[in-house]
């Protein structure tokens, strides 16, 4: 990600973020220099970051600091941003944590445009859905089926092609 | 579960592109991710070869594309209207083989009448589906065409090149283009949007490659151009 801001942050150097519920962090400038949005909110008495809450700033912070000298990838290649799959040990350990956590995480990661990290989390839940059948996905992640019979009958059968490709 | 908006949903599903039977358990479970999941299954590449996808298809021909099956007294069975446009997301089709359209009429018990053959009728669900497919298939990029020698399809296909399109790699094969060459070669003076283009196996003539060299002076984004097995220089 090309976050074309200057990237001269000292090791040193801190910025303070707060969540919404008013928890603040010093962390490191380069975090900030690294995801835009983050200097958004830096330092200001009493700007804090809306929508995300202590507990989640602090994994998604920690998760950037431990990726703190990743190579950074190029905005415009999706592609292969998304065709890397493998997941590495310290993400996956990182990410076992409760559904609701996981969920809010990709919520941050996509509200701050932290987009390796949404890509982590998204491909976690994807694989998490592999090889389950639809009600066993419903109930993995606490969904209703909202289909009419019908309509889940009708959905089924024009799409059914899928199961056998 | 948390709400996830669709961007996020749409960044989970991505990663499922290509397992399609993951996609297809997803798009069950309920209403929000099936709208997200359509669009990544659909486009594709999908598998004409199927009998279940050429069931779907046909029932998203439209009057037109139907009253041409009609001597053949195929019946199309009387199907509610299709959930999605589902033909509007495919990015990538190949047409070569006629396998799933046989597998169709075996499986609803066709039987020809009089003298037309299976094989007619088959072809003639394959024009049909063509025919549908340019008329619906808004974000096309590849396709693959086989034995087609149609001329209402030829006249389609060469409008859609002529017009602005999606289409970036065509291959029309053994598909017997004598008089139908020109048309495409027409089209590709004006076409800016392909870079690949194969007429292998078409019985071309002399005529057809003057047409083809000609427009390839006009043309500026075509990078290449397969012509093996034709006749451009035997007369």
């Amino acid at each position: 990600m090309d976050n074309g801001t200057s990237n001269s942050a000292s090791e040193n150097e801190t910025i303070t973020l707060k969540s919404c519920d008013g928890i603040e962090f010093h962390i490191d400038a380069r975090i900030a220099n690294r995801y835009t949005l983050l200097n958004n909110w830096n330092g200001g008495e009493s700007a804090c970051i809306p929508n995300v809450n202590g507990k989640v700033l602090e994994k998604v912070l920690e998760w950037c600091e431990h990726h703190i000298n990743d190579p950074q990838l190029n905005c415009g290649d999706d592609d292969s941003r998304r065709r890397n799959t493998i997941i590495e040990e310290w993400d996956e350990n990182f990410l076992s944590c409760d559904q609701d956590m996981l969920f809010e995480i990709i919520l941050a990661a996509n509200y701050l445009e932290i987009k390796p990290l949404l890509d982590l989390g998204c491909k976690t839940v994807a694989n998490m859905m592999k090889s389950k059948s639809p009600e066993e996905i419903r109930s993995a992640f606490n969904i209703d089926n909202d289909y009419t019979p019908e309509e889940e009958e009708q959905f089924r059968k024009e799409n059914e092609w899928a199961e056998d490709y | 579960m948390i709400k996830l908006p669709n961007e996020c949903l749409f960044e989970i599903f991505i990663n499922l592109k290509g397992y399609n039977r993951n996609l297809f358990s997803c798009l069950l479970v309920n209403r929000q991710w099936c709208r997200n999941i359509i669009p990544i299954l659909w486009s594709g590449p999908v598998p004409f070869y199927n009998r279940k996808f050429i069931r779907t298809c046909l029932s998203g021909l439209n009057v037109e594309e139907q009253t041409q099956l009609i001597p053949f007294e195929v019946i199309l069975s009387n199907n509610p209207i299709l959930l999605f446009d589902y033909t509007t997301y495919i990015t990538t089709i190949d047409i070569s083989s006629d396998n799933g359209i046989i597998d169709w009429l075996n499986h609803e018990g066709y039987r020809s009448h009089g003298l037309i053959s299976y094989k007619y009728v088959a072809q003639s669900i394959k024009y049909s589906l063509v025919a549908m497919f340019l008329r619906t298939c808004i974000k096309l990029k590849d396709l693959n065409v086989h034995n087609i020698g149609c001329n209402k399809i030829m006249n389609l296909l060469a409008e859609i090149l002529y017009k602005d399109t999606t289409l970036t790699s065509l291959s029309i094969t053994s598909s017997n283009l004598d008089y139908e060459g020109e048309k495409i070669a027409v089209a590709l003076c004006k076409n800016t949007t392909l870079t690949s283009l194969s007429l292998e196996n078409n019985q071309l003539g002399l005529k057809d490659g003057k047409a083809l060299a000609a427009a390839l002076c006009k043309n500026t984004t075509l990078t290449s151009l397969y012509l093996y097995n034709n006749k451009l220089c035997s007369e």
